[in-house]
Order: structure tokens, then C-alpha cells, then sequence
């Protein structure tokens, strides 16, 4: 083969060596994955929390909002001077909304980033798959899940829900209202998988303590997107409906409960984690007005809004309707990240209480924010009053009950703290570190 | 054990959430979808391909010979010494560059770093479609071209690519890119994309400098491959301009490698949109509505995409047996050979994957192209406001409302339902080539034709299914 050289041109044997060194130097920098030396933590000037956030994968639509939530309360906490003095940073991680990338994500916080704190997970099997690993690496994490795992007991001294209530103090408080105003006979249309069954399992028990009664269970199979053929199995004699239903059929659901019972219907009582993050006043939904949802906290403002809800509100960028200020159609997931919001001001007051300097202090911290107690509503817990139990690691608060009113959520009702507690099933407390 | 709850949001957004690039994608947009009368859409849309095939009945043996013409076509661009196109290209070597730098160095957040919002965004969405429509994009932007243009000029390799290999290399890497893209756990984490496309570079530059530009990229690099393939459905192209496709019917048939190549692209294509619908996640016995992420689906998707490839294959292979044994039914004489039959007909398949393409990411396109641009306003993190972009907003309240749920999916079923009369009209001028009278070019395309039509109505089910996962 005759060999062709032009008088500009490199070596192409020179160019090869070259570029054989390149990815050489490239594997010892530790830039490549493989070779990746995660350097120790060290304490440095900021505090740096670490937010497991789901920026892709089934949750990243809450991971959007997630993110401009706690966004907002970090810059208010760096206005307000940081946290003992520091300023407090924000390290992003993906979970992919994927528990075995959970697990990773902390492994970095850890020793790539060398992080005070994780924080922000909201899916239970990410947070089930990450918690372990955040115990053996001794790293506070602070979820913002709603799940009952974190007192249910089956995770661990360094998990803590100290910013959002659990699915079942949700439930649990829900039931005097429905019972006492919407009707004691109800039939419940849950999703046939976990999700649903802890609803059936967590109000039947609640209804009956109030001397209601659950009358049917219409488990609906979760990839299900016709529902007419169910609505004929709920009994005459039902007074009110309580559905959970959840996934993109939805608003098919909606329609099609619409179409089988015309104007007279039962009461209906659903929860707004079916329409986070969607109109009430779409399109479709006409058949919910005058129906009530569970909410976490106000999508719309009610006329008795707090100077703290205004002003977290305006923060997180979200309308009187709840929408994105930047576009009134992009409705936020309300109901739920003011846990973010929340947690990372309890994360403030831990720290402080525990006069927290470093990863030597996390065992403090942790122990700081067992200790807590009543939180007044304040800016600092905009959704209301909370009362965390040290032992279970789980926060307790107000719930609110709305009514759809001419397209707005108006609060029919708040359940109290009390309404929501529950006798402990852990005690964290004993747990050793 | 209480789960999270998997709201409309969660569900939809997931459904939305193409495996390779992440949508902020709105939560009603697939409830809509839902509610839309999509069984008659998909009944319209397959009648639409149907009457295009019986359009080609009543042409005149030959008609269409007139149509696929190309004409020459300059633009007059003012004349210079320099060439531009390698210049370009070196400037998107070194723009290549700085983009893995900052996935390696940036913001950790996939949503935050260039690194993953140019590649997923930009590059496979937005320069894969005006490759296929409107010019040879990638020849301005190869990262290799220009810098082995500038360092070794014309000098020839150190050793030869042996011809028997063909595009066979470039079919191996896409299918390992496809698996990345389908299967890999995290291919939108800034770090791992950057090492993996860092790694793609040098080896192919490697191969570059080994065997010289010309040779390597258009057998080896299948990035190239693809893009010179798909630069055969343009409207100009090769300094001519004719009807969309018009080099891709004059050059048939293919070599059985970029024939196979074509098939590769469209079951990759298929299986991205049906690795997502409940159906396929029922088959997997996962819960869409509590999808366990990706890392629970590896192996079924790398599975699924070379299961849907062999059958896509086997089935494309089967249509055209039958084409020619129905010509040899009419004409016993007119014996044509089933391999030439299977690389001179696998080129009118790449609109449908052009078609799918778009069709798949376009909702994922129109949001995160707002993420990039936002983004590129601050490619580090460091508060800056580059050309005034931090001004662009993300928001997706227009997938929050019926009326333009229902136009989004109007367009893209248009596109899938165009790409197929557009297959439909390139298969039946192949047919032409290879056949001398009317009747034998109906016999040779039965096959295909009802192919085409299953195709049409898996393309619309497929837009039209609830997805999760």
C-alpha cells in the first residue's frame, strides 16, 4: 500500500500515541467513571445539602416542582444569613426515580460531594432503597415522601420525615369529616396494587371507628382505562364514594362516573394526588364540582390566607390558583412541596439547635431534630402547625379538606393535628447509631 | 408499607419521559390523549395510507420514474477559498469538547447541564429530523471531519478498511448505542454520557487516524452511517433537488449491511415507543403506575429491542417473499432475487422510522428545548444570563390543555400517517425499477403493502396507548 503525505500533515502514527495519552491522562484525572476516586469529605466553608431529586423517571414531573421549592427556601435561608453562620448550598443528584440509583445518589453526596445532609426523596421505593445505604454511611437524610415507611419502623435511626405527614395520618384524619358530614355507608374505588390497598386498609379501619361502614371495595386493575363496567357493583345504598384513582385514565374515570350517575350522585371524597398538578377547571372535571378532595395544603388561596402562605406562595412562584406565575396553565403539585420547603427549615433549626459544624456533629443533628416537638405555623412552616415524634421520626399536622366551588378548591374543613395521629409502631430512639 | 401515590402526574410524565432524554412533559397531556376519539383517528389515518396504495394502482406503468427526476441545484453562496465545512466541523469538534467538559465538570442535574440537553435534545432530536428534511446538517458538524482534515490532510491510512466489511461495524455500534439509549440505567447523568460519548470519540478517531476519515466514518461510525442514509429522503441533496426520497429510490438497492441498517432504525424507533405502553409493561408483569425504574428493566429492553428487530426482520423478509412469488404467480418468467428485493426495498422503510422519530419526541422536543435554552444561559452554574436567555421559561401549561393536547396529537399522527404514504410511493417506484408492467409492480409490492398498513395502525396505537415507565 503506497503511503501519501502531504507537507502539513501530523503523523497519523504521532496522532495515535497522542491521543493513547490523552485517554490515559483522562482515566488517572478520575474523570472516568471506572476509575473514579471519590475524594474524602471535608468540611468547607457552606453547608451542602444533598437533593436526591427525580429529575427523570416516573416522578420528575414532582421533581420539577420539587426543585423550585426548595430552591426557594434555600435562597431565603442564605437571605436570612444561612445556617449557623454558613451559607447553605444545593448539590443535585438524579435518582432517576430508580432505588438503585437512590442508593448511588447518596454514595456521592457522601464521598463525591462531601455533603452535610441528603434530602428531598418523595418515592417510597426510592426511599426504601436509598435509606440503608444512607445508614451505613452514617448520612442524615431527610425525606419528603408521605409514605408510612419511615414510621412504620422498617427503615432506620437516619431517616427522618420531619416535613411532610404520612399517608396514614392523611387517611386516618379524614374519616370524622366524611363520617359526620358526607355519610356513613361509603364504597371505595382504589387501584388494585400497594397504593390502594393501604387506602382500604388504613379508612376502613378509621371509618369504622367513627360508626361508619365501608359498604364495597371496587379494586380497579391499575392498567385499566375503561371503568364503566365497575361503576354497576357500587351498592344503592352507598352514601358516599371515596377514590383514589390514579394514572393517566384519570380523567376517563372522571367522564365516565360523570356519564353513570347523571345529576344524582352520592357524595363524592377523593384525593387531589389523582389531580396534582392539574386544573380543576380542566376540561372534563366538570362532574367533580361541589365534590371534596384531601388536600395537603390550599392549591387555591382562600380568603382567610396567611401573611406566611402569601409570602411562600410568592416564593415558589405559583399563582392564586396554584399555577406556575410564569404560565397560569402549568399547574405546581401544591399539595405537596411545601414538604420540601418545610424540611429544610427544620434542617435550619436542627443544625443550629445542635450547633452543627461538620459530618462529626450529623449524630447531633440527628438527635436535635428528635428532640423537637410543636412547631408553630410560621413562615418557616408555611402549611401550618406541625408536631414531629422523636421516636417515630414522623411529623404530624393539619389537613385540609376542600370542596370544588365553581372551579375553585374552597377548604370545607382542616383536621386537626390530633385528628391524624396514630399510636407508634417504632422508636427510633433506641436504635443505636 | 405505604406507597407514594402514582397520580395522573406521575403516570403521564413518566409516559412522556423518553428513555433517553428527560420531558418536564405535562401530567394531563395523556389523560387528554385518553379522551380523544383516537380508535377513528387510527381507522382515518390507516384508510389515508390504504387509499395512497390504491392511488398507485391507477398510475401509469412508469409514472412515477417522472416524478422521483432530480434537477441539478446550486445555492449561490458567495465562493471561498477556505472550506467552510471543515472549518465548521472543527469549530463543533472543539464546541464537542467544551460539551463534555461541562458534563464532567458542571451541573450535576441532567436538567442543568448542556452536556446531556445538547446530545438528547438538540442532537438526536432536532439534527437527526433536518438531516432527514432539509440539509446535510452533519457534514457541517462532524467532529471528526475537520480535525483530521486539518491534521493529515489528504495522506492516506495506515492501514486499510477490507470492503467485505461494508457498514457491518457501524450496524454493530448503533446497536450498542440503541442499547444505551433503551436500556442503559442512566444515559442522561452528565458524567457517565460524557464518558461514554468522550470514549466514542477517540476510538472513532482512533479509527480515523488508522484508517483515514473517508473509509471509517462511512462504514464504522454509525452516527455517519445513519445520517448519510437518511440524507437519501432529502428534497436536495448531492447538489440536486428533487421529490423527498428521490436519491433514495435512484440508488437502490442498498448493500444488505445499510439495508439491515435501515431495519435497525426503525425496530429501534418502534421499540422506544412500545417499551413505554402499559401493554409491554403488563407483558413484563410491572405496574406502570409504580414503574420500579430503569435499572429494573435492563434486560427486558435490551431483550425487546433485538426480539422486535429479528421479528421485523423475519416479517419484512416474509412480505417480500410474498411480492415475488406473487409476480412469479402473474409472470412464472420474472424471477427476482429475493436478497436484491430485501436491499432495494429497505430504504423506503426509513420515513417511517423519520416519521416515528418525530412523532416520538415531539412533545419531549417542544419542552426541552426551553430546559436547553434556559440552560444555555448559565452552561456552569454561576448565575450568569448569557444572551439574555435566562428570560426563556419552563413551563408546559399548553400540554395542559385539550385543545392543544388534541393539535399535538394531530401532528403527530400526521407524521406517522405521511411517512407511510411517503413509503408507499418510494416502495412503489422501487417496484417500478424491477418490474416491467403495471401488474407485476402491484404483484411485487402485496407483501409490503400489508405490512405497511399493520404498520400504520401500530404507529397510531402506539401514539394512542397509555404509557408508563
Amino acid at each position: 500500500m503506497t503511503i501519501k503525505t502531504t507537507k502539513n500533515a501530523v503523523s497519523r502514527r504521532k496522532a495515535l500515541l497522542g491521543l493513547g495519552v490523552g485517554a490515559g491522562a483522562l482515566a488517572t484525572s478520575g474523570l472516568m467513571p471506572g476509575a473514579m476516586g471519590f475524594a474524602q469529605a471535608q468540611s468547607s466553608a457552606p453547608i451542602k445539602i444533598g437533593f436526591q431529586k427525580h429529575a427523570t423517571g416516573i416522578g420528575a414531573a414532582y421533581g420539577r416542582w420539587y426543585d423550585a421549592t426548595t430552591t426557594a427556601a434555600i435562597q431565603r435561608i442564605n437571605d436570612s444569613g444561612g445556617i449557623n453562620g454558613r451559607p447553605v448550598e444545593i448539590v443535585t443528584e438524579d435518582d432517576g426515580t430508580d432505588p438503585s440509583r437512590g442508593a448511588e445518589a447518596l454514595e456521592k453526596f457522601e464521598k463525591l460531594h462531601s455533603c452535610d445532609v441528603a434530602f428531598g426523596t418523595l418515592f417510597s421505593h426510592v426511599v426504601i432503597g436509598s435509606a440503608p445505604r444512607a445508614a451505613e454511611l452514617k448520612l442524615p437524610y431527610f425525606v419528603v415522601s408521605e409514605g408510612h415507611h419511615v414510621a412504620s419502623g422498617m427503615l432506620n435511626r437516619y431517616t427522618l420525615q420531619p416535613g411532610i405527614t404520612d399517608v396514614k395520618s392523611q387517611v386516618v384524619s379524614m374519616a370524622p369529616f366524611i363520617a359526620n358530614n358526607l355519610g356513613k355507608k361509603v364504597t371505595m374505588i382504589f387501584p388494585d396494587f400497594a397504593f390502594g390497598h393501604d387506602h382500604r386498609d388504613f379508612f376502613t379501619q378509621a371509618i369504622e371507628a367513627q360508626g361508619g361502614e365501608v359498604v364495597a371495595k371496587i379494586a380497579i386493575p391499575p392498567t385499566e382505562t375503561s371503568f364503566t363496567r365497575y361503576f354497576p357493583s357500587i351498592p344503592r345504598e352507598t352514601e358516599v364514594i371515596y377514590h383514589v384513582m390514579v394514572g393517566p385514565a384519570v380523567l376517563t374515570f372522571v367522564k365516565e362516573m360523570g356519564e353513570f350517575f347523571g345529576p344524582s350522585r352520592p357524595e363524592l371524597f377523593g384525593f387531589i394526588d389523582s389531580l396534582e398538578a392539574v386544573g380543576i377547571d380542566s376540561p372534563g372535571l366538570e362532574f367533580l364540582e361541589s365534590t371534596y378532595f384531601w388536600e395537603g395544603m390550599p392549591r387555591h388561596v382562600q380568603d382567610n390566607q396567611s401573611e406566611a402562605e402569601k409570602t411562600y406562595r410568592a416564593a415558589v412562584g405559583c399563582d392564586d390558583r396554584g399555577a406556575s406565575l410564569d404560565d397560569p396553565a402549568d399547574v405546581s403539585t401544591y399539595a405537596h412541596m411545601f414538604g420540601c420547603w418545610e424540611t429544610l427549615n427544620v434542617i435550619k433549626a436542627g443544625m443550629e439547635a445542635a450547633d452543627y459544624q461538620g459530618p462529626q456533629d450529623r449524630t447531633k443533628l440527628i438527635e436535635a431534630v428528635e428532640a423537637m416537638s410543636d412547631m408553630p405555623e410560621s413562615l418557616d412552616h408555611p402549611q401550618g402547625a406541625k408536631r414531629f415524634n422523636g421516636k417515630t421520626h414522623q411529623v404530624f399536622g393539619q389537613q385540609f379538606i376542600s370542596k370544588v366551588t365553581e372551579g375553585k378548591m374552597v377548604v370545607e374543613h382542616v383536621a386537626t393535628i390530633e385528628d391524624g395521629l396514630y399510636e407508634d409502631e417504632v422508636d427510633y430512639t433506641t436504635q443505636s447509631f | 408499607m405505604m406507597r407514594r401515590s402514582n397520580s395522573l402526574i406521575v403516570a403521564t410524565a413518566a409516559a412522556l419521559m423518553v428513555r433517553s432524554g428527560p420531558a418536564i412533559a405535562h401530567p394531563a397531556e395523556q389523560g387528554f390523549v385518553l379522551l380523544l376519539p383516537t380508535t377513528a383517528y387510527t381507522i382515518a389515518g390507516t384508510l389515508s395510507v390504504f387509499v395512497s396504495m390504491l392511488l398507485m394502482l391507477v398510475l401509469r406503468h412508469g409514472a412515477l420514474a417522472q416524478i422521483f427526476k432530480s434537477r441539478p441545484f446550486r445555492i449561490g453562496a458567495p465562493s471561498t477559498k477556505m472550506d467552510l465545512a471543515h472549518l465548521s466541523s472543527l469549530v463543533w469538534t472543539l464546541v464537542l469538547f467544551g460539551l463534555i467538559a461541562i458534563g464532567f465538570a458542571g451541573p450535576t442535574d441532567p436538567q442543568s447541564n448542556l452536556m446531556p440537553l445538547v446530545f438528547w435534545t438538540v442532537f438526536w432530536i432536532a439534527v437527526f429530523i433536518i438531516q432527514g428534511t432539509l440539509f446535510d446538517i452533519w457534514r457541517w458538524i462532524n467532529p471528526w471531519r475537520g480535525l483530521a482534515h486539518y491534521l493529515f490532510g489528504d495522506s492516506d491510512g495506515l492501514a486499510r478498511l477490507p470492503k467485505w466489511c461494508a457498514a457491518w461495524p457501524a450496524v454493530i455500534l448503533f446497536a450498542l448505542f440503541q442499547n444505551f439509549l433503551l436500556a442503559d440505567v442512566a444515559p442522561n447523568d452528565p458524567p457517565r454520557l460524557a464518558y461514554v460519548i468522550s470514549c466514542y470519540w477517540a476510538i472513532n478517531f482512533a479509527g480515523v487516524i488508522v484508517f483515514g476519515a473517508k473509509p471509517w466514518l462511512n462504514q464504522v461510525e454509525c452516527i455517519t452511517v445513519m445520517f448519510n442514509l437518511l440524507s437519501r429522503l432529502r428534497p436536495v441533496t448531492s447538489g440536486r433537488v428533487g421529490m423527498p426520497g428521490w436519491q433514495a429510490v435512484t440508488e437502490a438497492p442498498l448493500d444488505t449491511s445499510r439495508a439491515v441498517f435501515c431495519l435497525l432504525l426503525l425496530a429501534a424507533g418502534s421499540f422506544d415507543g412500545l417499551n413505554e405502553t402499559f401493554w409491554w409493561l403488563d407483558q413484563l408483569g410491572i405496574n406502570p403506575l409504580e414503574f420500579p425504574g430503569r435499572s429494573a428493566v435492563y434486560w427486558p429492553n435490551l431483550i425487546g429491542l433485538y426480539l422486535i428487530l429479528l421479528m421485523l426482520v423475519i416479517i419484512y423478509t416474509f412480505a417480500i417473499g410474498v411480492g415475488i412469488a406473487a409476480v412469479r404467480i402473474v409472470h412464472p418468467q420474472h424471477r427476482l432475487r429475493l436478497s436484491n428485493m430485501f436491499r432495494s426495498f429497505a430504504i423506503t422503510l426509513l420515513p417511517i422510522g423519520l416519521g416515528y422519530h418525530f412523532a416520538h419526541y415531539y412533545v419531549t422536543f417542544l419542552v426541552q428545548i426551553r430546559v436547553t435554552l434556559a440552560t444555555l444561559a448559565d452552561p456552569f452554574a454561576l448565575g450568569w444570563n448569557l444572551f439574555g436567555l435566562n428570560a426563556v421559561k419552563v413551563t408546559t401549561g399548553f400540554l395542559a390543555q385539550p385543545d392543544t393536547v388534541k393539535m399535538i396529537w394531530l401532528t403527530q399522527a400526521s407524521a406517522v400517517v405521511l411517512s407511510h404514504v411517503w413509503a408507499v410511493l418510494l416502495g412503489h417506484r422501487v417496484a417500478e425499477q424491477h418490474c416491467e408492467t403495471a401488474r407485476d409492480v402491484i404483484m411485487l409490492q402485496v407483501g409490503v403493502s400489508i405490512l405497511m398498513i399493520f404498520y400504520t395502525i401500530f404507529g397510531l396505537w402506539l401514539l394512542a396507548s397509555p404509557k408508563g415507565g
